[in-house]
This record gives structure tokens, sequence and C-alpha cells, in this order.
């Protein structure tokens, strides 16, 4: 079985933020010139490309991104354009493991900026027309689980000070990692004081610092079956799990609603693909549109204990190390920076935290690499489509 | 740019909360569906409509939001959250509204756990050219202003020899404007005369007991629609569900009118009413009437502008039928001349007044003539009448052409409400004639008589029921409740500028 896994061979990205001299195509070129590069593949080697994006038909009005796609790299193999990465992704891994592709593209792009003036709207119809119809903005639906966790939890007068101190951490410590990312949206550090000062400024209990910002970005990779790949390179990445679940649009009509119960079931998923337990996972790309969203990841993917993750948040970060302890054992989340401070060009997004796994398990991370205890062999990567309405869950393995 | 098939959809659902529920395991959907998701096929056909449009939600979680999506922003900061029904079986998200947010910081937690009422809205705001879309996942607490009041069908005790009301209801929002002698109603920005409309034919309901699907004909007065062609009554139809109601095609087997005469728009229709039901091929058991209007003026250094200080805003709803009748329609008596006293040109945001204010002879000349000729064909004296009634364009028209009939402080000030509520235009007189019922006896006479610029009047003898009395335990939001109200808010003139203008 082992040998049926597909294999990343190599990963490109550009660099998230505000790209406003360059349209997609330059953005996706870059991307996947730097993943071919990695991987010492010719354009002829392909056999397919799956791609995605979320928005390009409605900010730069591009219709078929597959005949933009052809153009730009002169190949008329089959492609595919999904909604996020992740997706294409994980549809890209089931062909590669059925067979029928030995070595396919796989990137993703968004131009959010473009449309400064109405990407709210089109986040949030996205999100769930309903919720938008009611008033709902995108970031509501963080603030309302987090109300929701809050008294589900009790969390108590004592303990708020801490738990908001927590969430905080979570964003410091993000944009802490990004410092080291030469890709990162924002390279700069932020403190708890400012984080806090943002969210009372508002008088609201999350604030500008608490979520993922608005950008422009591409991301790719290079995918091949286990044969092709043991010739290309000699540190493949194995993806040994990767799997999915769906949950209903509207927010307020899920049961639960202080996580994401797609998380939970993609993540069990892939561990059960992948023939390990949660505790053999040593670094996570978590989808923190929110730092709210980091902190219930840790929970919906059983890291932490229901109701517990603030405290192993809070108790890391007091003298933060670059990991998150939980139950004695080293956790390494959002390396690159997170959604936070890497940036969060929806569908290049689940690129660049595979980027990130990818260059870690190689040992190629330079200032970002982690200091596991003992080798660093499997890692993991959540992302999400709309407000936890997909979950997408991918175990990457070096063997 | 609107899709008429989205806005189709969408309000179908959302003005009235539609659902669905289970017959097997009593799971409860919003929004229609043809089989329950626990029970799967073997509950086709055991699925029942659900709706949420009368019930008491909880809000149960809430956020503040002030930086909202671009059709948002006009509102300012508003409460966005979770709303239950039925106890958890069923959870839809929902904007506050009714709500100036003025503090900076809030405790959101003394807003949540508590009774919401769903409001039939204005969804967000839009080109003025587009459909005008609307909902009711808005809401108000239940221990404000607007109470949850229970809707249910009573069954008929009693057929009657003269058609008469029997069920009315009078909406006017917490909103006011208080300047010299005169507190005026002020909507709320997501308010216009066709959610006022419904809110008044929603709480005649209440009050009448009658069942929707027996309504054959609603006729809706306004001088303000939003529209120059498309009606209200069609709105009221659907979202009340008036009529009998066709499911499977979306539509009710009710007759929708708009009507159009300035402020006599809806009284010139009781007779109308009264006399559909009185016909006894035409088996139409009940008929609404409703008059609405979000009165407009021009700004007060404009001509016409003089208006903006008396103009309100508010709709009354009279449902007319045989049965249960709490006031007989005794007679009636109209007249109408071509006097070009007040008008507003096609395209044209505001009306006019030609150059002075419409007393002589345009309001006293019709209004006389027609209660004089009312009360000459009933020969009655004003000592015959318990109360009188007219249109209230301000406080001392009413107050004059009252006393120029003969009548006495203790009948007519009842009546007069435009010293709380402002011009309602359409829905004046009727909202003064409302003031009236929810204090009259039985067998009291009550006289109203409308007046409708261009113009006319119409004068009508009531003679009140025995039933009066039992059908005002009904209506908890009657026209007091509105007048006297702790919830009451006022705002500064920039304000009632900003709301009126709407979304």
């Amino acid at each position: 079985m082992q040998h049926r896994f597909p294999a990343i061979i190599g990963v490109g990205r550009t660099k998230f933020g505000e790209h406003y001299e360059r349209g997609h195509e330059k953005l996706v070129e870059e991307a996947w010139l730097k993943a071919s590069d990695a991987a010492g593949i010719e354009r002829k080697d392909l056999d397919a490309g799956y791609f995605s994006d979320y928005f390009l038909q409605i900010t730069n009005k591009v219709g078929i991104e597959e005949g933009f796609l052809s153009e730009l790299t002169e190949l008329h193999i089959p492609m595919e354009k999904m909604r996020s990465f992740s997706s294409a992704f994980l549809n890209a891994c089931h062909a590669v493991q059925s067979g029928k592709y030995r070595m396919v593209l796989v990137g993703g792009v968004e131009k959010m900026t473009d449309r400064w003036d109405k990407i709210k709207d089109d986040l949030m119809l996205l999100e769930d027309p309903w919720s938008y119809y009611a008033g709902c903005t995108p970031e509501a639906n963080h603030e309302l689980m987090l109300r929701e966790y809050i008294k589900k939890h009790k969390i108590s007068r004592e303990n708020f000070e801490k738990f908001n101190a927590a969430l905080a951490q979570i964003s410091v410590k993000n944009h802490q990692h990004a410092m080291k990312n030469e890709y990162a949206h924002f390279q700069r550090e932020v403190s708890v004081d400012q984080v806090l000062k943002e969210r009372s400024k508002v008088h609201k209990p999350l604030g500008l610092y608490d979520f993922a910002p608005i950008s422009d970005g591409a991301s790719a990779l290079v995918l091949a079956s286990p044969e092709v790949a043991k010739k290309c390179t000699d540190t493949p990445i194995y993806i040994v799990g990767s799997s999915s679940a769906t949950d209903y649009i509207t927010f307020p009509s899920r049961e639960e609603r202080t996580g994401f119960i797609a998380s939970t079931m993609a993540m069990e998923n892939a561990l059960e693909r992948a023939r390990i337990g949660i505790h053999n996972i040593q670094i996570a790309e978590l989808y923190d549109q929110s730092t709210l969203l980091e902190m219930v990841s840790l929970e919906d993917l059983r890291f932490s204990k229901r109701g517990k993750a603030w405290l192993d948040v809070y108790s890391s970060c007091k003298d933060y190390k670059g990991f998150y302890e939980i139950n004695g054992r080293k956790l390494f989340v959002n390396t690159n920076g997170g959604l936070k401070a890497d940036g969060n060009p929806l569908g290049a997004t689940g690129g660049a935290q595979v980027f990130e796994v990818v260059k870690q398990l190689k040992g190629e991370a330079g200032d970002r690499q982690v200091e596991a205890d003992g080798d660093l062999q499997f890692g993991c990567v959540l992302e999400f489509e709309g407000f936890g309405t997909k979950a997408y869950v991918h175990i990457l393995r070096r063997d | 740019m609107s899709s008429e098939p989205i806005e189709r959809r969408v309000s179908y659902i959302g003005d009235r909360l539609r659902g669905s529920r289970c017959r097997i395991c009593g799971k409860e959907y919003f929004r229609t569906r043809d089989y329950c998701v626990v029970c799967g096929r073997r509950s086709f056909g055991k699925i029942e409509d659900a709706d949420f449009f009368y019930e008491k939600g909880m809000l149960e979680v809430c956020t503040l939001i002030k930086e909202p999506t671009n059709k948002f922003t006009k509102l300012g900061p508003y409460l966005y959250g979770i709303v239950s029904f039925h106890n958890g079986k069923v959870r839809v998200p929902g904007r506050l509204t009714d709500c100036i947010l003025k503090e900076e910081q809030i405790d959101l937690s003394s807003f949540e756990d508590r009774g919401v009422v769903p409001r039939f809205r204005r969804r967000y705001a839009v080109q003025q050219s587009d459909i005008i879309p609307t909902i009711s996942l808005a809401f108000t607490f239940a221990d404000e202003y607007y109470p949850h009041q229970k809707h249910g069908i009573v069954k008929p005790k009693k057929e009657y020899e003269t058609p008469g009301i029997t069920g009315y209801g009078v909406y006017v929002p917490r909103f006011r404007i208080k300047e010299g002698p005169m507190e005026r109603s002020v909507p709320f920005m997501d308010e216009d005369a066709i959610t006022a409309a419904v809110e008044a034919g929603k709480m005649a309901l209440i009050h009448s007991g009658a069942d929707p699907s027996l309504v054959g004909k609603v006729y809706v007065g306004s001088e303000s629609n939003p529209y120059a062609v498309k009606p209200i009554a069609s709105k009221v139809a659907q979202v009340l569900k008036l009529g009998e109601e066709e499911r499977m095609d979306g539509m009710q087997g009710v007759d929708a009118i708009d009507t159009e005469f300035a402020c006599k728009a809806a009284t010139s229709m009781f007779k109308d009413a009264a006399a559909l039901v009185y016909y006894p091929g035409a088996r139409t058991p009940h008929a609404m009437v409703i008059g609405t209007d979000n009165s407009q003026a021009a700004p007060r250094d404009e001509l016409g502008g003089e208006l903006d200080f008396f103009v309100g805003y508010g709709g009354s709803a009279f449902i007319f039928g045989m049965h249960d009748v709490i006031a007989e329609l005794e007679s009636w008596y109209s007249c109408t001349s071509d006097t070009p006293d007040f008008w507003r040109r096609d395209l044209e945001p505001y009306p006019r007044h030609g150059g002075r204010f419409t007393g002589e002879p345009a309001y006293f000349k019709h209004v006389v003539k027609a209660a004089k000729r009312l009360m000459e064909k009933l020969k009655l004296r004003p000592g015959d009448v318990d109360y009188f009634v007219s249109h209230q364009p301000n406080i001392s028209f009413p107050i004059k052409v009252a006393r120029a009939l003969g009548f006495r402080e203790e009948q007519y000030m009842p009546g007069l409400q435009v010293a709380k509520f402002g011009n309602t235009y359409s829905g004046s007189s009727p909202i003064g004639l409302a003031a009236v019922l929810d204090k009259a006896k039985p067998d009291e006479r009550v006289v109203i008589v409308s007046y409708g610029s261009g113009a006319g009047s119409d004068a009508y003898s009531l003679v009140t029921t025995s039933q009066i009395g039992e059908k005002r335990r009904r209506q908890k939001f009657n026209v007091q409740h509105q007048v006297e109200n702790s919830y009451i808010e006022y705002v500064d003139y920039d304000t009632y500028k900003r709301l009126k203008l709407g979304l």
C-alpha cells in the first residue's frame, strides 16, 4: 500500500500580499515555475493539471481558467479547476493514486485586492447567502462562535483575561513566525498589547490583529506517483492520508457551533488512512482565518481537549519557545505565520500551507526550521472552504 | 441589478420565514423541504408546512457589526446573532432591528437569552430602480415595544345581519420626533409603506381571529408606495397568506389591489369591503382594508416643506365580515370634487400644496359636507354620536371641523391621535378610528370622516356590538400601547431625516 502514496516532488509559491501590478497569470506563472524548478521537471513531463481559485470569475472576470493556463504553459493536457487548493490537491492525489496520471501540477491563485470594494460581500455570499441576507459579515461568524464557546465552556470572569490573552498570543506567535518567512504578507511583529488594543478600539472581542488579511498570491506543487517521485528526488514527501468532510452552509443551523465537525471527521479519516495517531503529528498548518479558529482547530483535530485549547495556548505562549506544548509533546503550528501573517489568498492558501510542511519535513525551511524531538516525520495541513463548510486534512510524511 | 427570480425565491421563504416539519420525528427546518434528513425517503408526503412568522424566538448569541457588507452600511452599527425557535429545534441568522446603538461599549450578554419577535423589513439597500428586497430575519425584543402575540384562528360564534369590522390593527414604530406640541412617528431605516402594511395586517389578523385563508380580497391604500408600478397588496397577500394557499404554485387565492386617493385611499374601500362580504354570491367571508404611508414631505426650505413638520409613519388594517362583528357599518356618504389642493407628480419624490395650507375650500368643505349628509341620511344629531373621528393632517383642523359640526371634546378627543403620531396620510383617520374602537363600549356610535386631497371625503357611521370587549383582550399592541410606552425612543431632527430617507 505504502508505495501507492502519491508524493510531492517540488513546491513553489509567490509572496502573499497586494500585487497591484501583477495579474493572476503572472502570479500563477511564478509559482508553477518555482515548483517545476524545485522538482527538476519539464513541462512535457506533466500528465495533467489541477488548479484552484474561489473568485477569479468575480474579481477578474476570468471564465475558463484552464484556457489561460494552456496558453501560458503551451500545454494541452487535461486540466481541471476547483475552488480551494486542497480540493485540487485531493483530486490530484486520487488521480495519481488510481494510476491514471504519473505526474500532475497542482496550483492555486487568488487576486482579492483587485476588488477591495466588494470582496467582503463576495466572501460572505460564498460563506452563506442566508446569513448574508440577515446582515452577517465574515468576521461576525467568528465572533458568534466565540460567544458560543465562552458560554458552552463557561469561561469564568477570572479566566476571561487569560482566555483573551491566549487568543492574542496566537496572533503574536504567528506574526513572530512570519518574520522568518520571506513570502509572508506581514513580516513584522505585533505584541499582545497591540492585539488587545485593536480589540478595545472597536469594543469587540476580536480585532484587526485577530483576523487573516485579504491577499493576492499563488502557490503550486508537483505531484508524482511514488515510482516517478523516487527518480526525481531523494526526499519525496508522501501524502499518506488525505480526506475531506462537509457541513451545513448556514452556520446557525449547525448543531455544533463551538468548532467544526468537518475538521474532526476529515482528521479522523486521514489518520486512519495514514495508519497513525494524532500523537504522531509533529507539525501542523491550521486554517487560522481568525485566532479563534486556530484555537478551536486544536480541539477539533483532537490535539487539545474540548474547552481546554486556550489553556494549552496560554501556557505554551507565556514563554514561547516556537511550539505549543500539549500533553507533554511539542506541536509546531503555523510556522509560516499562518493565514494571519503569511496571508490568505483563498485559492492559493492551501498551497502555502502544504509548501510549509513540505519545506519543514525536507529540512529546507531555513531560519524557520523547527527542532522536533527526534526526526521530523509527520505533518498535517487543515484547510477550510467557507466557515467550516468544508474541511480538508492532508497528512504528509517523510520517509 | 436585481434578479427577479432570486428576489421572488428569497422573499417567498424569507418574508414569512417558511419552513417544514417532519410528521414522523418532529424535526423542523427553516426553508421548505420535501423530506426529513432523519427519516429519509419514508418521510416523503409526511412533511408539513411550518413557518415562524408569528413565533417567538430566542436570541442565543449575538455580536456587534460595525463594518458590514456593502448593502448594510447605511444601517450604522447593528447587532447580529443566532435566533432559535421552538427550544432550539430551528436556528436562523438574524439582525436586530429598531435599535440605534449609541454607546460604543455594549455588553453583548445583556441582549442574549432574550425573546425576540420576527419583523418584516427591507432586507438591505439597493439601487433606486431595483426590486425592493424584503425579509423577516429582522428581530426586535419581545420584552420591549413590540410584544409577541400568538396568532390563532377563532371559530366564529355569531353571524350578523349587517356587515362590519371584525378586527383591526395599527402599526406605528417606536421612534418619534417631538417638535412643539406634536410627536410624530418615525420609521426605522428598514421600514416603508410596504412593511407597515404587512405589520398592520398581521395585527388585524391577530385581533380578529379570522382565518386568513377566508380573506377574499385585500385593498391597500397608500400615497407613498415605494414602487410607481407594483402593488403593495401582493406582498401583503403573500406574506400574510391571505386567501386559500396554492402551495405548489406559491400563489394565494385572493384578490389584491392597491388604491390611491391621497389620504382617503383606504377609507374609500371600507364600503367596498363591506359590500363584498355582504354580497351573497361572492362567498368572501372577509375582506381586508389597509391604509399605510411613510408620509412624504419636501425638505423644510423647499416648496411643500411645511409638511415636514407634520408627517408621520404608520399603517392600519381593518378586516370586514359578517361574523363576530365588533362594529356594524350603519351607513356612509362620500363626496368628491376635482380640487387640486395637494398633488405629487409622477417621478417627483415629494408632494406639493397649492401655495397655502389646504383648509378652505378643500378639507373643511369636503369633511363638513360628508359628515352633514351622512347625519342627515341617518337623521342624527351630534348628541346621537358617541365618537367623532376625522382626517388629521394637523391638530387644529380636526378640532375646528368637529366643533363646527357641533361635537364636544369628549366626542372628538379620543380619536384625535395626530399629536402622537403625526399625519400618517392614508392611515390617519383609520388610526383615529382604531383608537376609538380600543375604548368604545357596546352599542356606541362612531362617525368617521376621512379626507383625501384631490379631493373627497368618506363619512361612515359604525355602531359597536357586544363582541367588542371580548375581542379587545386579543390585542396587546393597541393604540394606547403605542402612545404610552417606555420603549418609545425620541430622535433628533438629523436622525429623523436619516431614518426617514431609509435604506
